[in-house]
Formats: C-alpha cells, sequence, structure tokens
C-alpha cells in the first residue's frame, strides 16, 4: 500500500491537515531514542505545511507528493542547513545550494523534515561511525542501524519519515533497508544527479530512496531522475509507470550466484530462506539458473580499493580551509594535518590513507590499476549474464545485523559483510533490496538502465513469499 | 618525484599509518587474476559527449547563496572575506 498515495488521498479530503500530520512526525522524531536525527528542519517544515493547508483551504489542486513529509541522509546540500556528513570536520558547515534531486522532491511540494544520521562520509555499513551517536535498529536497538544510511532506514521502518533518501556507494542503502525491513533502491549510476550530494566514491555514489512500499519507491524515483548539466554523468531516463511495473509477464529467468550461497560465511538460516523463496519463484514457473561470480574477498576488496583511492581524493579538500574547522598548526602543512587527524574519525583516516598507499608510486600498478582491471572483468560478468537471465536474485547480507560496537571493533568483518552489495555498485546496476525472502531482505538486480525491472519483480516476489 | 612520502605525509594527517586491516584486503588484489586487457573502464564509459557539453558561461550566484558563503567565512578585513593562509613555502 502506498503511504504516500494514502497520505495525499487523506490531505486532499480533509481527513488530516498537513500542518497536523508534520506537526506529529516532527515529535515522533524528536522524542526517538534511535539516534536518527542530526538536524529538525522545524521551522521551514511548518511553514511548507502551513502552505500545503492553504492550497487545500482554497480548493486548489495538489501534486501528488505536496505536502508529503520526508528526510535526508546528511550528506545532501540543502540550502541554509547545516550538512555535516556526520563528522566532526563538517559540524558547523551550512550548504550554500541544494542538489539537483533533493530540489526536484522540493519543487513537487514534498516537505523535507529531517537531515539524518549516517556513517561518517558514508564510511561504514553500521552507522555507528557518527559523532551523533550509534543509530539504533528499528526492531531490536541493541542492534546496529545499518550503514552507511541508517538514520534514513531507521525513519522510514518508524514511521517518523514517510520516505528517505539514502546514499548507495557500496550498499549503504540496500544493507540498512534490508536490516529495518524497508525497501530500497540503489538506481541505476547515473539515473538521478549526484550534485549536491557530498562525495565518497564518485564511480559509485547513487542517490536512491527508501519507503515501506515499492508504489513509493517508483514515485520518488521519477521524481529524482533525469539528465542535470551539473553531473554530466547523468542520462535521460523515461517516466516508469505504476501499470508497467505490475505486467510481470516479461520475467522469465532468475539468476542466483552459486559461491554467494555455497559458502561458510552465510548464516544458515539466510541461506536456508533464500534457497526457499527460489523454489517458490521456480514453482510459478520462471526457470532459475545458478550463476558463476566472482569469489567474495575479490569483489569486497576490488571495491574497497577503489572507493579509498577515490574518496583520498574527494576528501582531500576537507583541509580546514575552503571547508572544515581549521585548527592552527606550527606552519601551514602542520595546521592542515592536524585539522584532519584531529576531525576526521579513525575509520574515515584509514580509508583516505589506504586510498594514498594504492595510489601512491610503485604501489598504483600492483593494486589500483589493478583493481580497475577487476572491475572491468566484473562488470563484463554481468553483461554475460543479463545475456542468459532477465533478473539476479541474491541476499542483502550474508549475516544478521551485528550489536551496536561490534563492527568498530572488527572492521575487516564489516568490510565483508558488504559482500552481497558491492559487486552491483562496482557494475553500477539498478538494485533494489525488498524485506522479504530472508531475514534481512533480497535483492533484486537487472541490468543497466533496466530499473523498471527491478520493480516488476518486486511486484511479483512481494505478494509470492 | 624521488623523494619518498610516507603515508601520513601524503594524507595530511598527523600520525597516520598503514592499517593491517586494508592491507589484507590489498592483499587479495595483488594474488587475483587480471586479463591482459589494458583498456582500463570499457565497460564504465560514463563521459560526456562533445556534442553534449555544458555551456560555458558563468552563471552568478543567487544572493542567498552569497549570504551563506560568507557565513561560512566570517572573517572580513577593508570589505573582503578573509579566507586562510593556503601558500606557504
Amino acid at each position: 500500500m502506498s503511504q504516500i498515495k494514502k497520505i495525499h488521498t487523506q490531505l486532499i479530503n480533509k481527513e488530516i491537515s498537513c500542518t497536523d500530520l508534520v506537526q506529529e512526525k516532527l515529535n515522533l522524531l524528536k522524542e526517538n531514542t534511535h539516534n536518527t536525527v542530526n538536524l529538525l528542519l522545524e521551522t521551514l517544515a511548518l511553514e511548507l505545511a502551513a502552505k500545503v493547508d492553504a492550497k487545500i483551504a482554497n480548493g486548489e489542486q495538489i501534486g501528488l507528493l505536496e505536502g508529503i513529509p520526508f528526510g535526508i541522509k546528511d550528506v545532501y546540500m540543502v540550502q541554509g542547513t547545516y550538512t555535516t556528513a556526520s563528522s566532526e570536520l563538517l559540524k558547523n558547515y551550512k550548504s550554500s545550494y541544494t542538489a539537483t534531486a533533493i530540489q526536484k522532491l522540493l519543487d513537487a511540494g514534498a516537505i523535507p523534515l529531517v537531515k539524518e544520521n549516517c556513517d561518517s562520509f558514508g564510511h561504514g555499513s553500521s552507522s555507528e561511525n557518527t559523532i551523533f551517536g550509534a543509530v539504533k535498529n528499528a526492531i531490536n536497538p541493541e542492534l546496529v542501524g545499518g550503514g552507511s544510511s541508517g538514520g534514513s532506514a531507521v525513519n522510514v521502518a518508524k514511521d517518523y519519515t514517510v520516505f528517505s533518501i539514502g546514499g548507495d556507494t557500496g550498499g549503504s542503502i540496500r544493507q540498512p533497508a534490508g536490516y529495518n525491513n524497508v525497501y530500497g533502491l540503489k538506481p541505476t549510476y547515473g539515473r538521478i544527479s549526484r550534485f549536491g550530494l557530498m562525495a565518497y566514491a564518485s564511480s559509485t555514489d547513487c542517490v536512491g530512496p527508501i519507503a515501506k512500499s515499492i508504489e513509493d519507491i517508483r514515485i520518488v524515483l521519477n521524481v529524482m531522475s533525469g539528465k542535470d548539466v551539473k553531473d554530466q554523468t547523468t542520462y535521460p531516463s523515461e517516466t516508469i509507470s505504476s501499470e508497467v511495473i505490475l505486467n510481470t509477464d516479461d520475467i522469465k529467468t532468475v539468476g542466483y550466484f552459486k559461491n554467494f550461497i555455497e559458502n561458510d560465511a552465510i548464516d544458515a538460516q539466510v541461506k536456508s530462506d533464500f534457497l526457499a523463496s527460489l523454489e517458490k519463484i521456480k514453482a510459478k514457473g520462471i526457470q532459475v539458473t545458478a550463476l558463476d561470480f566472482f569469489e567474495s574477498d575479490t569483489l569486497v576488496s576490488t571495491y574497497y580499493t577503489l572507493a579509498m583511492a577515490e574518496t583520498a581524493s574527494n576528501l582531500s579538500r576537507l583541509d580546514g580551509t575552503n571547508y572544515g574547522n581549521r585548527i592552527e598548526g606550527d606552519n601551514l602543512k602542520d595546521t592542515y594535518s592536524i585539522t584532519r587527524s584531529q576531525n576526521f574519525s579513525e575509520e574515515t583516516k584509514r580509508r583516505i590513507v589506504g586510498g594514498n598507499q594504492v595510489l601512491s608510486q610503485g604501489f598504483s600498478d600492483e593494486i589500483y590499476l589493478k583493481g580497475l582491471n577487476l572491475r572491468d572483468q566484473i562488470a563484463a560478468n554481468f553483461e554475460k549474464d543479463f545475456n542468459e537471465v532477465d533478473i539476479i536474485l541474491s541476499p542483502v547480507t550474508p549475516n544478521t545485523p551485528p550489536k551496536i560496537g561490534d563492527s568498530l571493533k572488527d572492521p575487516l568483518a564489516m568490510y565483508l559483510s558488504d559482500a552481497y552489495t558491492v559487486g552491483f555498485s562496482l557494475g553500477q546496476l539498478p538494485t533494489l533490496t525488498i524485506p522479504k525472502g530472508t531475514t534481512t531482505g533480497l535483492q533484486i538486480t537487472a541490468a543497466k538502465t533496466h530499473d523498471e525491472l527491478v520493480l516488476k519483480f518486486a511486484n511479483f516476489l512481494k505478494d509470492m513469499i | 618525484m624521488s623523494k619518498i612520502m610516507t603515508v601520513d605525509v601524503l594524507s595530511s594527517i598527523k600520525g597516520a599509518q598503514e592499517s593491517e586491516t586494508v592491507n589484507k584486503l590489498f592483499e587479495v588484489i595483488k594474488k587475483a587474476n587480471t586479463t591482459n586487457n589494458n583498456s582500463f573502464n570499457s565497460n564504465q564509459n560514463n563521459a560526456v559527449s562533445l556534442d553534449d557539453l555544458r555551456e560555458d558561461i558563468v552563471i552568478d550566484s543567487s544572493s542567498v547563496e552569497k549570504e551563506i558563503i560568507i557565513e561560512n567565512f566570517p572573517k572580513e578585513k577593508n570589505g573582503f572575506l578573509v579566507v586562510s593562509k593556503v601558500i606557504e613555502e
């Protein structure tokens, strides 16, 4: 059931006022103990809600997203608001402009409520790497909320926001969506403009929605999509209609990666639930094909090598001059290095150092260029697979969410927990988490630019599993 | 440059050291098989076409944008923003 359509109907029938709705959500966010909030946009949200109420009172028509309250991961620029990336370095940084994706939602009348907690600069899979306190899981608060878009997924799961906008570089929308039992889409790379999204690893950074229904994902995706001159990696795409994604007849074959399932790292329950889901799909007459793929450690290492190299470059601008809290040292170089050492978290420093290592002379051929070559092989493998199958289905994570505190103690385990999400990021493929099939959900992936196929198959699965 | 730079200098992070965890990831890459194909990024072509470049024009910032930029750099001298020193040697 689409929450957006339900609220829209209630608003136009005057069953609820937009101001009451927004105030109720703001109160829930304020009182919440899951550490999902970096900043509440209370004044702005109530002003916008009053305008929507005035329009309805005047008998004017309102758009589908008009008056719908939503959340924004705190890595998106929203003019006049603090955009901290959950970091010490940028805790006082105010955005001077608004990200394209967010501006499109504002233009459609959606109401921003909150800048949401996340791993600092997207560096993490648990939303514990933040100055605002670890995000607590929506289902069991002793567990992590997932990451890096943890605050966004928990807000949606708890109904504090109707939908939230996360960011996904290696799984940061899909994994927290899985950990909190909601839908989360990483669209094809380039479908939504990255302008105004704080860059982590530019070649895989994607903007995407988190919501409680496929229909809401579709509505928000359509509004944010499109070519943007401010992000020249964007491509023009067609609007996906609700009718198109209800017709699932053209999906005939589904593939899965054998080595994701046949290994020791996967939780026994996740494995048996996944295999049971495949059986149900077969029973509906769809052909299920086992596919060969790269080993998990190769995928994780390739992703982290490239992501670290890119983040080392992207974050080099954060030295206390144009951005960040400057801490003065004995000389200029000292000032830069003190500013960065005191204001970046341990995880962020680990990634910057790793990135500079692989980009440096002597290492780049052996590691970075080899990583690029592996990425090409991974992408070529996907191209071959999508000649054989329409959809690839996989678990979202090998295991259930860890307890708060465990990931910070064991970063390697955290990196390896991304084994099932990072490959699709490297391939730039559209991938959706649905809260079905296993305890942390299922991932549905299609070939590049075929985002509508992913939503179609999700519609098919949601009633069947 | 022949001078060997340490990771703390390369990263401008005081006291930064290589991480054992990250080195384990790099070891996997070193051992992985690669193809002899040297055309990197052949499948990741996101470059914009020459016919599709955006216009080379200066777009003036809005007054709100200028105000916020000034807010991020609060120091002022003789009507100019004072930014931090960036060149020393």
